[in-house]
């Protein structure tokens, strides 16, 4: 598998007349393999959503570079339009960006820059919607009428239409009640699934990114502090809770079983395979 | 770029004059500024301006802050400066083509117009540099106080209160702005670009969704200020109450002193 994004020695800070002069990044270097799934976590000012605005061309990097698809991206800032169609990113609360009078041409805004007209944009439309389950009765209502995880799926298939080969999503899932949450990580499975492409998801929710993610890039105070596959992350519990971090719940469940009852096993990240374990454990203990 | 935005341009300071009561800062200004339109020709416009850099100086805000302040309003100054040229009669003619003629006395009263009008952008940045937005608001509360006589006592607390809520929100506002304009350019919105017409239709995107964020945000703040028993200013009284000190006095006195003397060159010249 090839490298799509390789980040070498990222620096950006604010400029503004601060006399504490500290960088929102520091010193970041990693690369991403094609079709991966990344998760971002960190806590809060972390430096985690100025990362991500990095690699689609929002903001230009202080020091360091940034190559898509093994080309800076930066080589040609006139062109710096062509890495945003190709690097898609999806913002927190999306849903505050939605203006158009249809969800149709809310849609088509993304894929209409990229200089779509006609058939081939009401097909690209029409594509996108098919793949994440947007039904075309919602074609011509207002995004306004809708209820917030509507709304919320509609503006991130906003992002999708324009078929990016990486997706970036900042916080996809904050503030939706289960169903809609459930409905968006499906959105994200078949959208990478359907288009082969490469996905970074920003979250606290560290019960989704053990599900989701194949690797986890864990940032903190604008450093990056681990990258590794979510089964390393989570085995070092201590040192994500020194930088205000946790291991999923279950983990923690797991945990205070082991306090317990000593030689439970605590590497265990999803739900699924907890259940799994335990069903295993007292099938053992009532055979013995 | 956004970030340039400013209001509310409070300078941070304890000079005499950032401790002086916001009131009393008003109507000095108010004061001052017609005494400034009372000076009849460039010579007794000098008192004012001793007087006004005196109170620059006094109170410690940098000289280069109160120089962009007029930088802004450069092209009215030049403006006016030219307009004012061919106004002149009377004096030795310096130049004169087609209707056009100008003449010493243009030149002078030329010269008198800007500076009046700088000495003006001055003296009223040292109000907005000295005193806090929330604090100008309160004392225009406060000045139009009298305005209960005629039963306009809650028009007066809406006023304060409406534009107490704008300031607070104008930050919030730029920050907004900001998020959604970095969100439209994600899918590709080319605000830079393009003819006129063009670059206006691009701000469609922008713009509604931050009117449809205002307007929720107005519905979010009505109801938590309901919710917190808020029921238009009757009855309400300040934690910060505004008190006059011997500041003010001093002030007051210098200031008549001033005002005096520009009567006086006026009837001396």
């Amino acid at each position: 598998m090839s490298n799509i994004i390789e980040v070498n020695n990222l620096c950006y800070s604010y400029d503004g007349d601060a006399q504490i002069v500290k960088d929102a990044v520091h010193n970041v270097s990693f690369t991403v393999k094609s079709g991966e799934i990344i998760g971002i976590i960190g806590h809060t000012g972390s430096g985690k959503s100025t990362l991500i605005q990095h690699l689609n061309g929002l903001l230009k990097p202080s020091s360091g570079e940034i190559k898509i698809e093994g080309k800076n991206i930066w080589e040609e800032p006139k062109k710096i339009r062509d890495i945003r169609f190709k690097v898609g990113l999806v913002f927190q609360y999306p849903e505050y960006q939605l203006f158009e009078e249809t969800v149709f041409s809310d849609i088509a805004f993304g894929p209409k820059n990229m200089g779509l007209t006609g058939d081939e944009l009401v097909g690209r439309v029409e594509k996108i919607c098919d793949v994440v389950g947007i039904k075309r009765e919602y074609f011509e209502k207002s995004p306004f009428d809708l209820s917030g995880g509507e709304k919320r799926r509609v503006a991130i298939a906003g992002v999708m239409a324009m078929e990016p080969k990486v997706l970036i999503l900042d916080e996809p899932i904050a503030g939706l009640d289960p169903k809609g949450r459930r409905e968006v990580i499906e959105m994200v499975r078949r959208y990478r699934q359907q288009f082969d492409a490469t996905v970074l998801i920003v979250s606290h929710n560290m019960e989704d990114m053990a599900v989701l993610a194949d690797r986890l890039l864990v940032m903190n105070g604008g450093k990056l502090e681990m990258f590794d596959t979510v089964y390393n992350v989570f085995s070092k519990g201590d040192a994500l809770k020194k930088i205000g971090l946790s291991v999923p719940m279950v983990t923690r469940v797991l945990n205070t079983i082991k306090e317990k009852y000593s030689g439970v096993r605590t590497d265990i990240f999803t739900i699924d395979d907890a259940v799994k374990y335990l069903c295993e454990l007292s099938a053992g203990d009532s055979n013995a | 770029m956004l970030k340039d935005i400013t209001f509310g341009q409070y300078y941070e300071g304890k000079s005499l004059i950032h401790r002086m009561d916001p009131r009393a800062k008003i109507v000095l200004l108010i004061i001052d500024m017609v005494f400034l339109f009372l000076t009849k020709n460039i010579y007794s416009l000098i008192v004012p301006a001793v007087q006004i850099f005196l109170i620059l100086a006094v109170s410690k805000v940098p000289a280069k802050m109160f120089l962009k302040n007029i930088k802004t309003i450069l092209p009215i100054i030049i403006f006016t400066t030219i307009i004012n040229l061919f106004y002149g009669s009377g004096g030795t003619v310096l130049l004169s083509f087609w209707h056009f003629t100008v003449t010493t006395a243009g030149v002078w009263r030329s010269v008198y117009m800007a500076s009046r009008i700088i000495l003006l952008i001055l003296i009223s940045s040292v109000l907005t540099y000295t005193t806090t937005p929330n604090d100008i608001t309160d004392a225009i509360e406060s000045l139009l106080s009298f305005l209960k006589i005629f039963g306009l006592k809650t028009a007066v607390h809406m006023l304060a209160m409406m534009m107490t809520i704008a300031l607070r929100f104008i930050p919030t506002l730029v920050e907004e702005t900001e998020k959604i304009m970095s969100a439209q350019k994600a899918r590709g919105a080319d605000l830079e670009k393009g003819k006129l017409f063009e670059r206006i239709k691009a701000l469609i995107p922008i713009l509604i969704p931050l009117l449809i964020s205002s307007v929720r945000r107005a519905y979010e703040l009505a109801e938590a200020m309901e919710c917190r028993c808020y029921n238009g200013g009757v009855g309400r009284v300040r934690m910060k109450q505004l008190k006059y000190s011997l500041v003010d006095l001093y002030a007051a006195i210098i200031n008549t002193a001033f005002c005096g003397g520009v009567i006086l060159l006026n009837i001396l010249l």
